[in-house]
């Protein structure tokens, strides 16, 4: 039973590399939307790639990954580092892309 | 006054040509981005550049300089090719520092030139920006056989909210800017009303000559 639950808790809310919906990055030097267009544009000529997300008051970088694909940590780094930025920390989680920017127009406006 | 006409009437031209295209802010925008920027210096000085950015640390690109002095009446025009350069960029938590670089190649004329002459030019730009605070000096030397100049230029801004990703940017900026090589005398100073957003990027305002200063830029 314990192991059922598990399995269950891990589908709820379990996120592993393959089936990721989202996958944060914490971005340095994350001032100017003006310069950080280079790095959506770079996020999105991933063939992995299925919507970019930044925002700024965060230093927040956000890329939802196609229906069982995901873009590895090596290429996410490269991909920021390639534009001209720092990434300190890569997070997947299972929420929806579309969900998190709800979320922050929300606390924008609070 | 003909000079700030013809100029004035320039500027909505090169508006024009550069807004189908997209654009940027410092002399390299991002990997494989080109940019597109327009100046009009306050009836002084003109340039177009136009970059394209291999990688993130460089851009190639072509340019034109337009000067008309205020003091002998002569004008210097150089057309160049230029190789930007990123020395050092800071990535802070909540600021981001830039060390540019660059050196152009190219032909110059003068006022009274029949014929081009070999000329170059180098030069450096130092940038520290937060989302609420941004100051610039940058640092232009032209040389030829006909002319020597340099061109010191300071910028400091204060944004009156904190823009985001997908918002309109605005800042307000004060630019002081020192030619020398028979230029301009004196200092030129200017308020100008910065607007960004994704890839367009308009600032202008007035000289304390009453003159008018503007930019656009583009990144795509």
């Amino acid at each position: 039973m314990r192991t059922l639950y598990s399995a269950m808790f891990l589908l709820t809310f379990g996120v592993s590399a393959a089936s990721a919906a989202t996958i944060e990055m914490k971005v340095n030097g994350l001032v100017c939307g003006f310069c950080a267009q280079g790095i959506e544009k770079t996020l999105r000529k991933n063939p992995a790639t299925a919507d970019v997300l930044v925002s700024l008051e965060d230093r927040l970088v956000a890329v939802a990954t196609k229906e069982g694909q995901d873009i590895s940590d090596a290429d996410l780094k490269h991909a920021l580092t390639e534009s001209g930025y720092e990434v300190k920390a890569i997070q997947r989680t299972a929420t929806p892309l579309e969900d998190l920017r709800a979320h922050l127009v929300k606390k924008a406006h609070e | 006054m003909n000079r700030f006409l013809r100029c004035a009437s320039s500027a909505p031209v090169l508006l024009a040509a550069c807004v189908p295209l997209s654009t940027f802010a410092k002399p390299i925008a991002f990997a494989q981005g080109t940019t597109v920027m327009a100046e009009y210096g306050a009836g002084t000085m003109r340039e177009l550049q136009v970059f394209y950015a291999p990688r993130y640390f460089f851009s190639l690109g072509l340019g034109h300089l337009a000067l008309d002095s205020d003091i002998d009446a002569r004008s210097r025009d150089f057309t160049y090719a230029r190789l930007n350069y990123l020395v050092k960029r800071w990535n802070l938590e909540s600021a981001q520092a830039n060390i540019f670089s660059w050196g152009s190649l190219g032909s110059a004329t003068t006022g009274t030139d029949s014929g081009g002459r070999l000329a170059w030019n180098a030069g450096a730009q130092f940038d520290y920006e937060t989302r609420w605070v941004y100051g610039s000096l940058k640092s232009d030397y032209y040389s030829s056989s006909a002319f020597n100049h340099r061109i010191d230029t300071l910028q400091l801004g204060v944004a009156p909210y904190a823009h985001d990703y997908a918002t309109l940017a605005t800042w307000f900026v004060v630019q002081a800017r020192r030619y020398t090589g028979q230029i301009h005398e004196g200092t030129e100073v200017a308020f100008l009303l910065r607007l960004f957003k994704r890839g367009a990027w308009i600032e202008a305002g007035p000289t304390t000559d009453g003159h008018i200063q503007a930019m656009f830029m583009f990144n795509f």
